[in-house]
């Protein structure tokens, strides 16, 4: 008598008396405490779809919540003040044009009375505008993560999912393979083509980095895969002759959709991170372009003089990948009722 | 067992062949070896292309090349190593000698970072685990989720620019105000409140001891200089010594059995003896001797940890030899904190350094090398730690949640047993489980992070020639690094497997 | 084994003798979700004397389990309990965990359900035995040891100095169960707390632990609180039983006046669920004798059977399903053998026929179930459905066979894909089929869910918001949809409460007169076999060792292990249970000797 699902609206209409009365309460209490899903039961009647209960679950994450919120900002600040794809937006200063040294280069910015000033951001050493700069390099390097993100994802699903679903010979070579690319370091392997392929733009760029970086979902996909191909309802919808295709994608893989979903938005966080390292390494991001990597780099020498040049790509840098590390963890809980939070 | 390691060993070298053939492809496509010479004038330029052609055998096609580079490697794996030299880089030099320099500096940073990160890590991660929702979790989830999203470079850069240079200003006069020394014993009161937990009582009572003790003790050590002349001392060692043996008793065995903590003291006595005795063995000595000391201490109180133990023997016995080994860390540490003052002086009053592995031409003993070495660790260490400190607390606290959950935890509480005994006893090994799989991961992850920390710190280990040889599409020293870094996380990976086969009988290695 | 130990609590309260050991009144458990306060169990009150076995009775979500844990103070982190109970006349409820320390594995010990994960895996079953003991003594390591490996041979673990240094996943489920009453005997507890002792157990199992359990309550003269929801288990051992249903007791009583004359219609309602072995076919095990220390079956009986059989199989029909020869073999890894589940099985069902294959854990019963559907491949001899010989085919060739044949599988929470909602999940294979129109599918979907009683509007809903019953119906849905001519039906209802159960066998029993298809009923429990099946056919080890008519089987069985299980499934009535255990040790002694 250990089951500890989810369990059904109490207050519904039931077909049979008999079963109503004994049988409505079927999950044992006695094996844990209750679970959110056994008190949604007591005071909600209407269905709602598992879909639902995760976004419920998620919005109830505080932390995620403040992390969406400020992702939004940081992305709508950067595409709305220098414009993207040629749409101008609100901000009047180009990041490649030199202009001369206003005060010596210093941020204008002032919070209290609030104003931005000429160069909220202040100038670098060629007297180029820093905001504008550094909301480039924000649109950069989210562009280059998300590229990261989504290819990653794919990739590593692929493999995981065709290993894990087919074993024998197919998941022998592919998982081997995983091995031999999860043995050299993130880092050293990115690093070594990452000057090359960097040289063909930015997503060129973002895809080889998403290339390299499968290997943690693909070994995943495939953990969840065999626990799940063995899951009575795959070998019931086997049993009714469903074919391997529809049994991956209809039944397999939408169980498989949260791991894969925090692996995406994991993979977005770590990638930021890789690609401002790499610019660091100056195997990043070549000019015209800017990152928020490279901004940092090329203002490494100047950290004594001018701080600002240093703290502000790099203050973007934490504040986007901890909205997503957030975002993250947010869905995380969400997918997982197990770690239903239950307050003392 | 032994056919298990066999057998890894044989999948590890193919996948290590693999990797190596991936890697020296990449890398040897990743450019042009010549490019930097465009601007370089006629005969100057033939000849350093002669030159680079021999070591780096640009007249052979790619695959040929490769090959020529595994034999290279081949010349290493023969018993005698003639002619181990793992390729030229493109100046024609062997990589070999520099690797073997450069792989000490990074192999220090790396260990003593995962160590210091492992440690703290587990521990906070088992308090925040359970401490459950309380201030002190939140707070330490926040803490890792902005460690985990900090850029290893800009903080190692923050670290070096801002807190090396007031810490080095403080050092040359260390004095705090009054109002300074209470505002840390406020801190430190409000964080001891906060991991304790505990009704409004008990919070105020911790509170209160937190703050006066630690602003006693920071007031204490001003007065007394410690900040100019470090070290225990006699009184202090003993002191200390005694703190240990009741810190794992209480740990490992609580105070109902009183045989067990007579045996502690006895191991501590036996601990502060061999200080004593040490004293003119440890004025120049070297590693050998000081390794032989400190076995010989948990030797020593092994034995009379067992026979005071008496009917509990060998419990007596094991806790008494872990409380012999931490007292030997902290004299081999009162020995190099006596190295300060002598190595402070010849640094200009400046001890805390920023860049490099180790100063330039240090003529000291066995103390001062090491106490150097340790200087110049200090930051990097830092910056590593806290990065892998916020992996290794997430994930033990999830571990030990998931465990705490479990029904042996239950069964534990209805024998009766103590909340220490289900915690050290039942719970801390099966959450240790999954952490060893993770260890493996984080060391590799760690060796390649130190591409980027020895760039930030200016080392000149094995990440520096790493990078060189990446920007110079020089393929024998990226690839000797490789080969180090490749290797060291394939038997990690073993290593780790062993250890969940040791922690977990369920598994059994085949 | 001398009384050496005894609890601290009844050096200095009153003699055992004089009162009860617990007095619970008005115990109240509720749970903190969401800030929410949710009673799990109220207003429970009850007496346990010396000596006496206590069971408290209910179905999941009875609140008979918590109201258990909170008089230890082991609710879970969200839990609170108010109320009372007196230990000796000292009050539990609200005690500091200091004091609940010191009577946890001293005083009131627990047994837990299952005893795989309620034993430490990293610890040897020695170690765990041993730290009970000097937690609560002040024995050396060395005497505890002795202790441990008394205690181990009191629970019948046979060496037990080797199995000592044994982890708990070297034991085997039985022994498992065997060391955790060793543990909780460690300091000969007054009072034993038995949470569902015996339902992770196979029945045979069982029967041992039960027998043990008693023996030790005769010995020791603790007394037993048996948390169940099983009544058969309860009429073998409880001397009162408390009938709980969500959170409340609805009935307490004497245990015979409970059975034969329940008061309350719950308890009614419950007992009647029950089914209750020999009732259809008037006993079980009826001809068997035993005499003079031999086994006697009636030969007339033997013969009849004998001669049935052949008419059975020598019917001039197209079987429904016919095995002949089947072995299956799970492939071995590198050194490690492969392991052969099941060994040369051959039965036939005729069209209409239920078949009920009998089984322990491990027998190869649901190894068998999912070689008959095409799950798994056997390696050697034929499986034929309706005539085609299934092994042979490709899984292409098996395709348009599917529509003859159908799975319906042991957990209802795991056989429905969660994330299709019910109206897809038993539309698929319609959908896969017979390519209908949206329309034509919604409207047949619509039928299914009416054939097996569920509203229709459960269409749009997902599985996690139906109970454990509903969803084995939409299960059943899904497997008639395409009316079939052989149902597979693996365990269906043994994750079930027994008042589900019994709805669930209901409908289907009705569903299979109504479409007369033939049935694989597999299931570990005879009584539910019996309800059911016109043929029994009993697997042990891989191997089929009986098969029969249902009457046969349960009333003369031949094979000795079909004996055996016929003994060891109690029945809900403690009259009839007291006579067959006598039966069944009369059996055991006699072993295989038949004549």
């Amino acid at each position: 008598m250990s089951r500890s699902d989810i369990e059904p609206a109490d207050s519904r209409p039931q077909v049979e008396l008999s079963e109503m009365t004994l049988a409505s309460q079927d999950t044992d209490i006695a094996r844990g405490a209750p679970t959110r899903q056994q008190t949604e039961r007591v005071r909600t009647t209407e269905a709602k779809s598992q879909g639902r209960l995760v976004r419920e679950r998620f919005f109830r994450h505080k932390g995620a919540l403040a992390g969406m919120g400020l992702l939004a900002l940081i992305v709508l600040l950067s595409f709305s003040s220098i414009g993207v794809a040629g749409i101008p937006g609100w901000w009047n200063k180009d990041y490649d044009v030199l202009a001369a040294r206003f005060n010596e280069g210093r941020p204008t910015l002032t919070l209290w009375p609030f104003s931005l000033g000429e160069h909220p951001f202040g100038q670098d050493v060629l007297g180029r505008d820093y905001f504008a700069l550094t909301m480039r390099g924000i649109q950069t390097s989210l562009i280059i993560a998300m590229t990261v993100g989504l290819v990653a994802t794919l990739v590593g699903t692929a493999v995981g999912a065709i290993a894990g679903y087919f074993r024998g010979w197919t998941e022998a070579v592919l998982m081997r393979i995983t091995d031999v690319v999860i043995t050299i370091p993130t880092v050293v392997i990115a690093a070594v083509m990452a000057g090359v392929v960097a040289r063909f733009g930015i997503l060129p760029f973002g895809v080889f980095l998403g290339l390299v970086t499968w290997t943690g979902l693909a070994r995943i996909v495939r953990g969840e895969f065999l626990s799940l191909r063995e899951k009575e309802f795959v070998e019931s919808a086997k049993s009714v002759g469903a074919s391997s295709a529809r049994i991956i994608f209809r039944h397999i893989l939408p169980n498989t959709v949260g791991v894969i979903i925090v692996f995406a938005t994991l993979a977005i966080s770590g990638a930021i991170l890789l690609e401002t390292a790499l610019s660091y390494l100056g195997l990043g991001v070549v000019a015209p372009d800017t990152s928020l990597g490279k901004a940092i780099n090329d203002n490494r020498s100047a950290l004594t003089v001018r701080p600002w040049l240093f703290l502000w790509p790099g203050a973007f840098i934490v504040g986007i990948a901890l909205a997503v590390n957030f975002i993250g963890d947010g869905l995380r809980d969400a997918f997982d009722p197990k770690q239903t939070r239950i307050k003392q | 067992m032994l056919f298990f390691i066999a057998k890894r060993l044989v999948i590890s070298f193919f996948i290590m062949a693999a990797a190596t053939t991936l890697m020296f492809f990449l890398v040897i496509s990743s450019g042009d070896p010549l490019s930097d010479l465009g601007e370089a004038s006629g005969s100057a330029k033939k000849a350093t292309i002669a030159a680079r052609t021999e070591a780096m055998n640009l007249d052979q096609p790619p695959l040929m090349r490769y090959f020529l580079w595994l034999q290279d490697l081949g010349h290493c794996l023969v018993p005698g190593g003639v002619d181990c030299t793992l390729g030229t880089d493109r100046s024609g030099n062997a990589v070999l000698p520099q690797l073997e320099s450069a792989i000490g500096s990074t192999f220090r940073l790396v260990l003593v970072a995962t160590v210091i990160a492992l440690v703290l890590g587990v521990v906070v991660g088992i308090v925040t685990a359970i401490r459950q929702y309380t201030t002190f979790d939140y707070s330490i989830t926040f803490i890792s989720f902005v460690l985990f999203s900090l850029p290893l470079f800009w903080l190692s850069t923050l670290l070096k620019q801002y807190m090396a240079i007031d810490l080095n200003t403080w050092l040359a006069n260390p004095q705090f105000p009054y109002l300074t020394i209470l505002l840390v014993g406020v801190v430190a009161g409000v964080i001891w409140t906060v991991v304790v937990g505990g009704d409004r009582k008990r919070r105020l009572t911790v509170f209160g001891i937190a703050a006066a003790a630690t602003a006693v003790a920071l007031w204490l050590l001003l007065v007394t200089g410690w900040f100019v002349t470090p070290g225990l001392g006699p009184v202090g060692m003993l002191i200390s010594a005694g703190a240990v043996a009741l810190l794992w008793t209480a740990l490992l065995a609580g105070f109902r059995r009183r045989r067990i903590l007579y045996a502690a003291l006895t191991a501590a006595a036996v601990g502060y003896a061999g200080y004593l005795l040490s004293i003119p063995l440890l004025a120049n000595p070297n590693w050998l001797t000081v390794l032989a000391l400190l076995g010989l201490t948990v030797a020593a109180a092994y034995a009379a940890g067992g026979f005071v133990g008496g009917p509990y023997r060998a419990r007596a016995a094991r806790i008494s030899a872990v409380i012999a080994f931490s007292i030997g860390l902290l004299i081999f540490l009162d020995r190099l904190l006596q190295a300060y003052p002598e190595l402070s002086a010849r640094s200009g009053g400046r001890p805390i350094p920023t860049t490099g592995s180790e100063s330039p031409n240090l003529s000291g003993g066995f103390w001062e090398t090491n106490l150097d070495y340790a200087l110049h660790l200090i930051l990097p260490t830092i910056a590593i730690t806290l990065i892998s400190f916020a992996t290794y607390t997430r994930y033990t606290r999830a571990s030990q949640l998931d465990v705490m959950n479990q029904d042996y935890i239950r069964t534990a509480r209805a024998k009766g047993l103590s909340e220490r005994t289900v915690l050290v006893k039942h719970a801390f090994r099966n959450a240790m489980i999954p952490i060893t799989t993770l260890m493996a991961f984080d060391f590799a992850g760690v060796l390649g992070g130190a591409v980027i920390t020895e760039t930030v710190f200016g080392w000149n280990g094995m990440g520096k020639m790493f990078v060189d040889g990446v920007h110079t599409v020089d393929p024998a020293p990226v690839m000797a690094f490789f080969l180090v870094v490749g290797t060291a996380a394939v038997l990690f990976n073993m290593l780790a497997d062993i250890a969940y086969a040791f922690l977990d009988p369920r598994i059994t290695l085949s | 084994m001398t009384a050496e130990h005894t609890g601290t609590l009844s050096d200095d309260a009153v003699s055992p003798a004089d009162g009860p050991i617990l007095s619970v009144r008005g115990l109240g458990v509720d749970f903190n979700v969401d800030n929410e306060w949710v009673m799990a169990a109220e207003d429970v009150s009850y007496d346990i004397h010396p000596g006496e076995i206590l069971a408290i009775v209910g179905e999941s979500g009875s609140g008979k389990s918590m109201s258990s844990m909170a008089l230890l103070g082991l609710l879970p982190r969200n839990g609170r309990s108010k109320g009372s109970a007196r230990l000796m006349g000292k009050e539990l409820i609200g005690a500091p965990q200091k004091t609940l320390r010191r009577i946890r594995g001293n005083d009131v010990a627990m047994i837990f359900q299952e005893p795989m994960t309620a034993l430490n895996p990293v610890l040897t079953v020695g170690e765990q035995i041993r730290e009970a003991v000097e937690q609560h003594t002040e024995a050396s390591p060395a005497a505890a040891k002795e202790r441990a490996i008394e205690l181990l041979r009191m629970v019948e673990i046979p060496e037990p100095e080797r199995r000592y240094d044994s982890y708990p996943h070297q034991f085997s489920g039985g022994q498992r169960q065997r060391a955790m009453i060793a543990i909780a005997l460690a300091n000969d507890p007054m009072l034993l707390v038995a949470d569902e002792p015996t339902t992770a157990l196979d029945v045979t199992v069982q029967a041992e632990v039960l027998e043990l359990l008693r023996r030790l309550n005769k010995r020791l003269r603790s007394a037993i609180l048996l948390i169940t929801h099983d009544m058969g288990v309860v009429a073998d051992l409880a001397d009162h039983i408390v009938v709980m249903e969500r959170g409340r007791i609805v009935e307490s009583a004497p245990s015979q006046q409970l059975f034969l004359t329940p008061k309350e219609p719950y308890t009614r309602q419950l007992l009647d669920a029950v089914p209750y072995l020999g009732s259809k076919v008037g006993g079980v095990l009826t001809d068997v004798e035993v005499v003079d220390g031999s086994i006697r079956i009636h030969e007339d009986y033997a013969e009849r059977a004998l001669a049935h059989r052949q008419e059975h199989t020598a019917a001039g029909t197209v079987p429904a399903l016919e095995l002949a020869g089947v072995d299956i073999e799970y492939p071995g890894r590198f050194r490690q053998p492969p392991f052969k589940a099941v060994h040369d099985v051959s039965f036939t069902i005729l069209p209409g026929e239920v078949m009920g294959l009998v089984g322990e854990s491990g027998s190869g019963k649901s190894t068998i179930a999912r070689a008959v559907t095409g799950l798994i491949r056997t390696s050697a001899g034929s499986v034929r459905i309706a005539g085609t010989d299934i092994t042979s085919l490709s899984a292409r060739q098996i395709l348009p066979l599917r529509k003859k044949f159908a799975i319906v599988f042991q957990d209802p929470a795991a056989s429905l894909n969660p994330r299709l909602s019910i109206g897809d999940s038993i539309g698929e294979p319609l959908y896969l089929h017979e390519k209908l129109s949206r329309a034509d599918l919604d409207r047949r979907v619509q039928g299914l869910l009416e054939d097996v009683q569920l509203p229709v509007s459960f269409r749009n809903r997902y599985p996690h918001e139906l109970s454990g019953g509903q969803r084995q119906r939409v299960g059943i849905a899904r497997a008639l949809s395409l009316r079939p001519s052989l149902l597979v039906a693996d365990e269906p209802t043994s994750a079930l409460d027994v008042s589900v159960q019994a709805a669930v066998l209901k409908l289907l029993q009705e569903l299979q007169r109504e479409r007369g298809f033939a049935c694989l009923f597999v299931s570990h429990d005879l009584a539910v076999v019996e309800l059911l099946a016109s043929h029994i056919a009993v697997l042990s080890k891989g191997r089929l060792v009986e098969q029969g008519t249902t009457e046969q089987v349960l009333k003369y069985p031949r094979d000795p292990y079909t004996r055996r299980l016929l003994a060891a499934a109690p029945v809900p009535d403690p009259t009839e249970q007291a006579v067959r255990r006598e039966q069944r040790n009369a059996i055991l002694a006699a072993g295989t000797t038949a004549s």
